[in-house]
């Protein structure tokens, strides 16, 4: 007889058998960590052996080294907002507002929607420097701005991809195309487990009504084992998928279908003695308790009036207020990883609300005041030295006025991949700094520049992962995040 | 323990005394767990050197002429015991104390000690030691065995003669007794009937046929039934899925945009290819280069749809060639993943650092693919005629052709007129107030849209000229009725491909020809290397991994895992076989059979290794968790395309219509729209189209199907050669509560009502015989009996409650079945639906 299922055989009560089979379980997975807790792929539970079932692969496992943040909250500003209007303050740009861009800088480069000589572009919004810090902010980010001394901002980025798909991918699978690589939440959570058993360790919410470039990869898991991609949330019907039981059963009946279903597949696990029948007991429990506590997680119904006032969300709304203030409930209970998209940061001039004057400062009225709020609830809670809030697009804009747009009354600029801003925010980061700076027309950066790779990397360390040791074997190769490159941002870390 | 002895005595002779303490301590450390060593020498090339020197010296010191450092390479004999620019040589045969390797690896200067400090590498004393070891007895180098053509090895000698019924028994119970392991007993009748026809046809057996099959007293009842199976049309629909897989197959573009792509037609040919059980030689060289072979019929053109799924990026401002040169690199790729199961994609950076495959090589196959007219989008197509309709397409298509010309000719001859017409079409004619409006615009300032409507309303005045119209329109509905297109391979004028430096487009470093990579068999001198010689190439005898590759994919369906866990890699970097000799006598009964793929599943079902009881004890579960050893019967998870097929085939619901457009069973709403693109609204198919197998369920690579995906389908972006297996909750909430699964509990419940009308007990033996094929004992009858009293003690109590769960979604109930009855059933149906073992192969 297995051991597992004795226990299966002795314990009494449901609770008892779960219980037991739990430690049991989590028994299995952690003989599986090798000695020195580095997590090389064939030492992680689900990763020894891609044939089984997976005992536990939330299991929370320590990382390579101490973390400075525990859990992680990504924003992602699918579009690419105009970062010279936002963050990157360039005073000769604007005096240079309507020259020719210079030959020098776009020679031999390719632009999405431009070609031949633009007209360089200066930022329409003023700009001021707030907090002891004295950080640069456009009159778009007002709420932001009013806590500048928490943010650590990155005025330095750069990538190579200049259209969004693959800009996303590089930012959020480590490589530019859809090949199979697994996603960054997917990376964390097959690194360190999540604290929370009864809800998915890497949670993705989506807003603007549309999906980001890079599609589902942008939270899938790759070669890593599914297990590991994001649960896309839906702000509508079941937060996660088939979580409500079927018209017309109700919980009594549904405690009673898996009592007789637990029943039949221990007298099945007597008969076979196959451990994953055990698993399978286990998970269908997990998905009970799942389905009380994820409806009670996501209903922001629960939360007092002045913090839906200071988000600015209204439940049942599918917007990304509600989403950032959903993701502080679930990083309350443990949720690993995080991951807000926001659809409609491509600043081309096309339409009203996508161009960088009035239009820009009406888009982040919707961003500025939940993120700030975000920061300020998880401040307030004592939850920012174990959150890591990071907020990025996948590109910057350009210096100058977008090609098809060129001659109309809206201004809008084209994807850049040359220079970007983001910023940070939270568990082991320093508080309160710019970090490296572009050149005077914001073209690309002249001093610490930042890669994706090594934004993956920073994120990594504070969470106490090395990413050149995270790797996973797929195709006789040892496969990481970074792929080969990837610098900690030292500057950056508290 | 004989051989420990032996081994012993030689490594104190060979190595001397001070070595010796340490050498007992291995041996008392592995001796009881490594009782299969027996034959094997003392130090293996292979098995023990190699993977030192490619952990520690190959990115140096390998195969890489770019990366090699001090003139000095490790992976061949030759420049290994070559004199090096230093006058030293690495490697002495038969001398470790003057082989300059060992000296190093020893020495305590950092200067000279390997490897450099700096890399963070060190080796063990005991590496050195196997290396030191290997030295003395002459430093015997061996080719990878996957590169070895692979030669059929004589059976194996066991002492249970009588357990073995073919090869396959013969190569298995070796490696179990020679590990002290004895194999299962046979799995029931009923037990093997289900494993084999979820096996070869992705579908339970009927209880019916159960029955019939364990009263089957014919001496080859098994044969016959396998037969039965393999001529089913579900088989090709089975093993379709798995190939699409590989051909990353998907019914849309990919990439933010994520377009619609219409090449179902093509994921049709696989299944007609199967089920007719074309040769896997054949298979290969239509899908590689049908529309190369002399005179190709359509269908050969049709096949070569297998390289057309790679993915487009259609969004604003994309660099078409970018996207090009990846769609070729993907070829490149998925071709050598699929049918060599070697990782070229590592060389299209850098060369190989583990295996001979140059970045030079890479380009050289990449040139083979660079030739086509593809350019970032699904053209070229060709029209097709749907599956059994060659005969309706062809009368179409030539009517469609006539109705056209008699149009057209009709259409001049009107338009001729009109000028003259214009003149005095106000008064005769009494045209519309639009038309009206048009007349009295100067011909010449009409616009183009103006100028349309005025010539059709021309036209119409014509009895001739609209029956004409009619009949074209009608034609052209018949067309599509039996027409679709499909993406194919043509190749147009030749490029010039280069060496990527760095694998970018942008960065062309030196002119290739076309070539395969020399570590393999060469191509044919006197034929022009393109795809259908490169096809030809892959499936030539001398190849020494497709047959391997292919056998070795079956296996890992039929077993869980394969011979070689790590069925995307063959090469240097993979997994060794679990039993070598059985791979090797698959492979060549495989290619020397006429690639007969139902020939080979065919011995792999009866063979009495497949048939052995899945039942495990604690001590084999312990021993052997992953079942390497095969010491007892394959069980595993089903698919995600068996969850839901099995779900609709026991409720009854399933749908057997074959081929055609891709179908949407219901699913979420999202509300979001994909990228830049078209909204993904999904509108669920209505009637039989709603219940279809899920191979033909739409196909989304930026949102796919999430019930599939639960259960680990891939994202089918790329070639993938392997399923994980995952056991997560979020599965459980599928087959509980999707409405897909609460409409077969729904239409489960219903059939046990009408099939099974005795009593409670009778219908739960009915549900739970219909779901795992066998008897239900009393116990199991007894437990479904009190849930369905419960059940309908509470659902009575509550008649709005019951109605919901008894018809949403599967609609009204018929005649004579009451909703307390039905919804009460349905709770039990669900939970059969649930069981372990009903989600389980046996």
């Amino acid at each position: 007889m297995h051991p597992l299922t004795l226990e299966v055989l002795t314990s009494r009560t449901r609770r008892h058998f779960l219980r037991d089979s739990a430690m049991a379980l989590g028994s299995v997975a952690l003989t599986m960590l090798d000695g020195d807790g580095s997590r090389a792929a064939t030492t992680t539970a689900s990763a020894a052996h891609p044939a089984d079932a997976v005992a536990d692969p939330f299991l929370p496992k320590a990382g390579h080294f101490a973390p400075r943040a525990k859990n992680v909250i990504f924003l992602s500003m699918s579009g690419g907002p105009p970062h010279l209007d936002l963050f990157d303050y360039k005073p000769e740009l604007v005096r240079r507002d309507g020259e020719d861009c210079p030959e020098s800088l776009t020679k031999g480069k390719q632009f999405a929607f431009t070609s031949g000589t633009p007209k360089l572009l200066g930022t329409r919004q003023k700009f001021a420097q707030h907090g002891a810090s004295g950080a640069w902010f456009s009159q778009a980010l007002p709420n932001l701005a009013a806590i500048a001394d928490e943010l650590a901002i990155v005025n330095s980025v750069w990538t190579e991809q200049f259209n969004h798909g693959p800009a996303e991918l590089l930012l959020y699978t480590g490589f530019p195309r859809a090949q199979g690589r697994a996603s960054l939440g997917s990376w964390v959570t097959y690194g360190l487990g999540s604290e929370n058993r009864d809800l998915p360790g890497y949670i993705v919410f989506v807003s603007g009504r549309s999906l980001p470039s890079a599609g589902k990869v942008a939270w899938g898991s790759g070669f890593l084992p599914s297990v590991y991609q994001g649960v896309q949330c839906r702000t509508g019907g079941d937060p996660v998928l088939y979580l409500s039981d079927p018209a017309g059963m109700d919980r009594g009946l549904r405690r009673a279908s898996l009592d007789a279903l637990a029943e039949l597949n221990q007298i099945e696990a007597e008969r076979l003695g196959q451990p994953e029948t055990i698993t399978r007991i286990a998970q269908y429990e997990m998905a009970y308790r799942m389905q009380s506590v994820v409806p009670d997680t996501m209903d922001i119904n629960q939360e007092p009036a002045h913090v839906l006032a200071a988000y600015g969300a209204q439940p049942g709304a599918p917007t990304f207020a509600n989403n950032c203030l959903l993701a502080r409930r679930l990083v309350e209970r443990g949720v690993r990883f995080v991951q807000l998209f926001d659809w409609g940061w491509d600043f081309h001039g096309t339409n009203a609300g996508e161009e960088i004057e009035a239009g820009l400062v009406k888009r982040c009225q919707s961003m500025d005041q939940p993120v700030a709020a975000l920061i300020r609830d998880l401040k307030q809670r004592g939850m920012l030295d174990d959150t890591l809030v990071v907020w990025t697009g996948e590109f910057g804009r350009t210096p100058f006025r977008e090609g098809r747009t060129k001659d109309g009354k809206l201004l809008g600029r084209d994807h850049h991949p040359f220079s970007n801003s983001m910023f940070m925010c939270g568990g082991g980061l320093k508080r309160g700094v710019t970090h490296g700076a572009t050149d005077e027309l914001g073209w690309a950066p002249v001093e610490k520049p930042v890669h994706p790779h090594d934004l993956q990397a920073t994120i990594l360390h504070l969470l106490g992962l090395d990413h050149t040791r995270l790797t996973y074997r797929f195709q006789g190769r040892d496969f990481r995040l970074t792929d080969v490159r990837g610098e900690v941002i030292n500057d950056l870390l508290a | 323990m004989r051989y420990w002895h032996k081994a012993i005595a030689w490594a104190i002779a060979s190595v001397g005394r001070l070595l010796a303490p340490l050498l007992l301590l291995s041996m008392t450390q592995f001796a009881p767990a490594t009782v299969l060593a027996a034959d094997r020498p003392a130090v293996d090339y292979l098995r023990d050197v190699r993977p030192i020197l490619a952990r520690n010296c190959f990115q140096c010191h390998g195969a890489d002429d770019a990366a090699r450092q001090a003139g000095l390479r490790l992976d061949e004999l030759e420049p290994a015991i070559a004199k090096l620019e230093s006058g030293q040589r690495a490697i002495v045969p038969g001398e470790p104390t003057q082989s300059e390797l060992i000296a190093r690896l020893t020495a305590s200067d950092p200067d000279v000690a390997m490897p450099p400090r700096e890399t963070g590498k060190q080796l063990a004393a005991a590496e050195v030691d196997t290396l030191r070891n290997w030295i003395a007895a002459g430093a015997p180098y061996a080719k990878h065995w996957a590169y070895v053509k692979p030669v059929r090895p004589p059976l194996a000698t066991v002492s249970d003669a009588a357990w073995p019924a073919g090869a396959i028994d013969h190569f298995v119970l070796a490696r179990l007794e020679a590990e002290g392991l004895k194999p299962s007993s046979p799995a029931d009748r009923a037990t093997w009937l289900r494993r084999a026809s979820l096996d070869l046809t992705g579908l339970p057996p009927t209880p019916e046929e159960v029955a019939a099959f364990v009263d089957d007293t014919r001496p080859d009842a098994f044969e016959l039934t396998v037969d039965r199976l393999l001529a089913s049309p579900a088989y090709g629909e089975r093993w379709t899925a798995l190939w699409l897989d590989q051909a990353r197959y998907a019914d849309s573009q990919g990439y933010a945009p994520d377009g619609p792509r219409t090449i179902w037609r093509w994921r049709d040919w696989v299944v007609e290819a199967l089920n007719a059980n074309m040769p896997y030689d054949q298979f290969t060289i239509e899908q590689l280069a049908g529309d190369l072979l002399p005179t190709p019929s359509p269908a050969q053109v049709l096949a070569t749809g297998f390289h057309r799924n790679t993915q487009l990026n259609t969004e604003g401002g994309v660099n078409l060639e970018e996207f090009r040169h990846a769609a070729v690199v993907d070829r490149v790729n998925t071709t050598f993943a699929v049918w060599m199961g070697t990782t070229l994609a590592c060389a299209q950076c850098h060369n190989h650092k583990y295996d001979p495959l140059s970045q030079r090589e890479y380009y050289q196959v990449f040139s083979i693919f660079n030739n086509t007219d593809d350019f970032n989008t699904d053209e070229p197509t060709v029209q097709t005629a749907v599956v059994g309709s060659d005969a309706e397409f062809a009368t179409a298509q030539a009517e469609v052709a006539a109705a056209q010309t008699v149009y057209d000719e009709l259409t001049r001859q009107r338009d001729a007129a009109q000028a003259e017409w214009e003149k005095n079409a106000a008064a005769y004619d009494k045209p519309p107030k639009e038309i009206v409006e048009i007349l009295a615009i100067a011909a010449a300032d009409r616009n183009g849209k103006q100028k349309d409507q005025l010539a059709d309303f021309h036209r119409g005045l014509s009895e001739p000229w609209k029956a004409a119209d009619k009949r074209l329109s009608t034609a052209k509905q018949q067309y599509d009725q039996v027409a679709t297109s499909v993406p194919i391979m043509r190749d147009g004028t030749p490029r010039n491909s280069f060496v990527s430096i760095r694998g970018e487009f942008l960065s062309p470093g030196e002119p290739v020809t076309p070539g395969v990579p020399a570590a393999f068999h060469p191509a044919p001198a006197d034929v022009k290397l393109d795809r259908l010689a490169l096809a030809r190439w892959l499936v030539d005898a001398e190849n020494p991994l497709t047959a391997r590759v292919a056998v070795n994919r079956l296996w890992q369906e039929l077993f869980g895992t394969g011979l070689v866990e790590t069925a995307e890699e063959f090469g240097t970097q993979g997994d060794p076989p679990s039993h070598p000799e059985l791979l090797d006598w698959l492979a060549v009964e495989y290619r020397d059979g006429g690639w007969d793929t139902k020939r080979l599943l065919k011995l792999l079902v009866t063979s009495a290794t497949y048939r052995q009881a899945s039942q495990v004890t604690p001590e084999l579960a312990a021993r052997d968790p992953h079942n390497r050893l095969l010491a007892r019967g394959p069980r595993t998870r089903l698919s995600a395309e068996m969850v839901r097929d099995q779900a609709l085939a026991i409720s009854g619901l399933l749908s057997t219509k074959m081929y055609g457009s891709p179908v949407q069973p219901p699913q979420p709403e999202f509300g979001l729209a994909a990228a830049f693109g078209s909204s993904t609204d999904w509108k669920p198919s209505e009637g039989a189209d709603r219940h279809r197998r899920a191979l033909y369920t739409r196909w989304r690579r930026n949102l796919p199907y999430p019930s599939l995906v639960a259960f680990d389908a891939p994202e089918r972006n790329v070639c993938s050669l392997r399923r994980m297996r995952t056991n997560t909750p979020l599965q459980a909430l599928v087959t509980l509560n999707d409405p897909v699964f609460v409409e077969c509990a729904q239409a489960l419940a219903r059939r046990v009502l009408t099939e099974a009308t005795a009593d409670d007990a009778a219908r739960a033996t009915r549900a739970l015989n219909l779901a795992v094929g066998r008897e239900a004992t009393p116990r199991e009858v007894a437990r479904l009996v009190s849930l369905v009293a419960l059940a309908r003690e509470t659902l009575a109590a509550d008649p709005t409650k019951a109605n919901a769960l008894a018809t949403d979604p599967l609609g009204p109930l018929p005649e004579g079945v009451s909703a307390v009855d039905a919804a009460a059933w349905t709770v039990v149906a669900n939970v059969v639906l649930n069981l372990d073992e009903t989600l389980s192969k046996p």
